[in-house]
């Protein structure tokens, strides 16, 4: 079974710290990810850059609302992700426990739907990625 | 430059996916989409998660490591699902984004760091090295059937 272990931040901290990247944190996560790898375990590993960057789109009713970057209202956005390929929830709890975030750091462990899930009816072709 | 497009949960998609005739429409919609993204080269990736209530959250504190139990916090900060596309500007998957067949979601669009987006004094070439490689091994893995 696949995971995401996604990595849920404060917008104001988030866009600091993606201007100035830790080196030793960046060091620290290319190991880990790496340990993973070697495990068979990592599927992917991003990093994404800070929200003064992104945009939003809001679809109601048919129209389409675009506001820019950045979100500094919201509470939690998201750093960076990994993909990992897992026998249980259990072992992606061990995988995250391991990983070296900092103080107050948060992973998040999300299982991902695999097209067998789904049910029957909602399995034609149209529904491949 | 390659974009994470974060599809943000709400009631609907924390309650997991219902087999209803709109389910069924919306798939459908969806389908077409991500094949219309497949036809223009655009789409890397694409997974939708299940609802938070069945998932963890790690808490990190010194060597302490909190688990808590999902549900987590307002279903709008939490994510539903995600693609990873590859575009040449954050105008063009705007663009992309606005024929999505969604209705009362709000999507984000970020923008995901490549090795030379690091600082050369945060990654020395040693390190940037060491993640190309770890991109290539993956991207590897991934094609094996």
């Amino acid at each position: 079974m696949r995971f995401m272990m996604l990595l849920p931040a404060s917008a104001k901290p988030l866009e600091k710290a993606v201007a100035v990247p830790d080196k030793e944190l960046v060091t620290a996560i290319l190991k880990f990810n790496e340990e993973m790898a070697k495990a068979g375990v990592l599927l992917a590993a991003e990093g994404l850059h800070a929200t003064s960057k992104g945009s939003r789109i809001r679809v109601s009713g048919g129209k389409r609302i675009v506001t820019d970057g950045p979100f500094a209202e919201a509470k939690e956005v998201i750093a960076g992700f990994w993909m990992i390929q897992v026998k249980s929830k259990e072992e992606a709890l061990e995988w995250a426990k391991r990983c070296p975030l900092p103080e107050n750091g948060l992973i998040e462990i999300r299982q991902v739907f695999e097209m067998t899930e789904f049910p029957p009816e909602l399995q034609p072709k149209a529904a491949k990625a | 430059m390659r974009v994470m497009v974060i599809v943000k949960a709400d009631k609907k998609s924390e309650a997991g996916i219902q087999p209803t005739k709109e389910t069924k429409e919306n798939f459908v919609a969806m389908g077409k989409f991500n094949e219309e993204l497949a036809k223009a080269g655009v789409i890397l990736a694409g997974e939708g998660l299940h609802p938070s209530s069945k998932g963890k959250r790690v808490k990190f504190s010194g060597q302490q490591r909190t688990v808590i139990d999902g549900p987590f916090t307002e279903a709008k900060e939490l994510i539903a699902g995600f693609w990873l596309w590859q575009v040449k500007s954050m105008e063009e998957a705007v663009e992309w984004l606005k024929r999505a067949p969604f209705d009362g979601t709000e999507v984000e669009i970020r923008q995901v760091f490549e090795v030379q987006d690091f600082p050369a004094e945060v990654v020395t070439p040693e390190h940037a090295a060491r993640m190309q490689a770890l991109r290539e091994e993956l991207k590897k893995k991934a094609a094996k059937p």
